[in-house]
């Protein structure tokens, strides 16, 4: 008897260290809202499948400690979503915590995935008001995604993310691919897909890039 | 040698005996139909013909629910303009119940109104197009299902 207890405490010992290793994403069963690869069902959260090509660590890490709403009406799966009906209930993570999601969701990345905003020219005042009209009125992105307006006010519809604080929350590289190609990260979402040409959606990308809450009056 | 032989001429005999009697029975019959009379003659009324109604507008399930996941965001989800966007738009999104506005639009306008978005057709630049995520087919159900919301049709 002595020794089998012996045996199992020196297994446990030694699987001890393994088991710390663990993903706190799985741990945390992060997966019961948010879908961890492609083949799985729509759920509730946001996808991180992708999180390392989509989000900013520093967003992330702010995020994961004190979550904010940026889908007021939630994400297409939530079965509220037509009556705009969301209560953000994402958990509040220490700072220690927080600082290992964040490691384990930048390593969760499309390798497919290409960068084409790598020698981006910052964009000209023309450029952002020729932008800011095309955002408005000749690709309607203002209908459901909240931007700042001229006045730094915040101005849009709901039923998409908000982008008031884009640049600081996103990606370029992946913001340039979802305009491009949302498919190749959601089958189904509810944004028109917009064949731009290649100068008009990486002027797109640089101007949602540019969108950060430091600029709301 | 002679006793093969006669088996195999016996044998053909019968494999072939399906396939002649079924070829012939096809081509009996189309003479045979020719040559017998109508069982049924109908005959000619006098009295004037009923006036058939219009086909009914067939929307599919299919169809409301592409209104529900892409229009219904800004139209509502009864289609009276109310949706979640709505509020927060410069103009209001139509409300697809009141026949008054829409008995002025034809079916292509609507049809293009979505496919091309609002500025096309001299309308609210709210209004996305739509022509490269909905297909054409859908689009026009799209329009019949407005149709049917607002009970109403082009003047």
């Amino acid at each position: 008897m002595k020794n089998i207890l012996f045996l199992l405490i020196s297994l446990f010992s030694l699987l001890s260290p393994l088991l710390s290793n663990a993903s706190l994403i799985e741990e945390k069963k992060c997966s019961a809202c948010h879908r961890l690869s492609k083949i799985e069902v729509s759920k509730i959260g946001p996808d991180l499948f992708y999180a390392g090509n989509k989000f900013q660590s520093t967003w992330l890490l702010q995020y994961l400690q004190k979550p904010l709403t940026i889908r007021k009406a939630g994400t297409s799966s939530n079965p509220d979503f037509l009556k705009g009906e969301f209560e953000n209930s994402h958990p509040v993570l220490s700072k220690k915590d927080a600082i290992q999601i964040t490691q384990e969701l930048m390593t969760m990345i499309l390798s497919e995935m290409p960068d084409e905003t790598i020698n981006l020219k910052v964009l000209s005042k023309g450029q952002i008001a020729k932008t800011k009209y095309e955002f408005e009125r000749t690709f309607s992105c203002i209908s459901c995604h909240q931007s700042l307006n001229l006045a730094g006010k915040p101005r849009g519809g709901i039923s998409g993310p908000s982008l008031i604080d884009a640049g600081n929350r996103l990606q370029a590289s992946w913001v340039a691919q979802w305009l491009k190609n949302p498919k190749m990260f959601s089958e189904k979402n509810r944004m028109p897909i917009y064949k731009m040409n290649d100068e008009t959606r990486l002027r797109f990308t640089q101007f949602i890039m540019a969108l950060k809450k430091e600029n709301l009056r | 040698m002679k006793i093969i032989s006669q088996v195999s001429i016996f044998i053909y005999g019968i494999l072939l005996l399906p396939i002649m009697l079924t070829g012939c029975g096809e081509k009996q019959n189309n003479p045979l139909s020719k040559s017998r009379p109508p069982r049924h003659v109908e005959k000619k009324s006098l009295q004037p013909k009923q006036e058939v109604d219009p086909k009914p507008i067939i929307v599919t399930a299919n169809t409301r629910k592409t209104y529900q996941w892409y229009c219904a965001q800004c139209h509502g989800i009864e289609g009276k303009g109310d949706g979640i966007n709505a509020k927060f738009l410069t103009v209001p999104p139509r409300n697809h119940t009141k026949a008054m506005y829409l008995e002025t639009r034809t079916n292509k306008q609507l049809f293009e109104a979505i496919k091309f978005g609002g500025l096309y057709v001299g309308r609210a630049p709210c209004m996305p197009a739509w022509g490269n995520t909905i297909s054409e087919k859908t689009i026009y159900q799209l329009v019949l299902y407005i149709r049917e919301l607002c009970q109403c049709e082009a003047l």
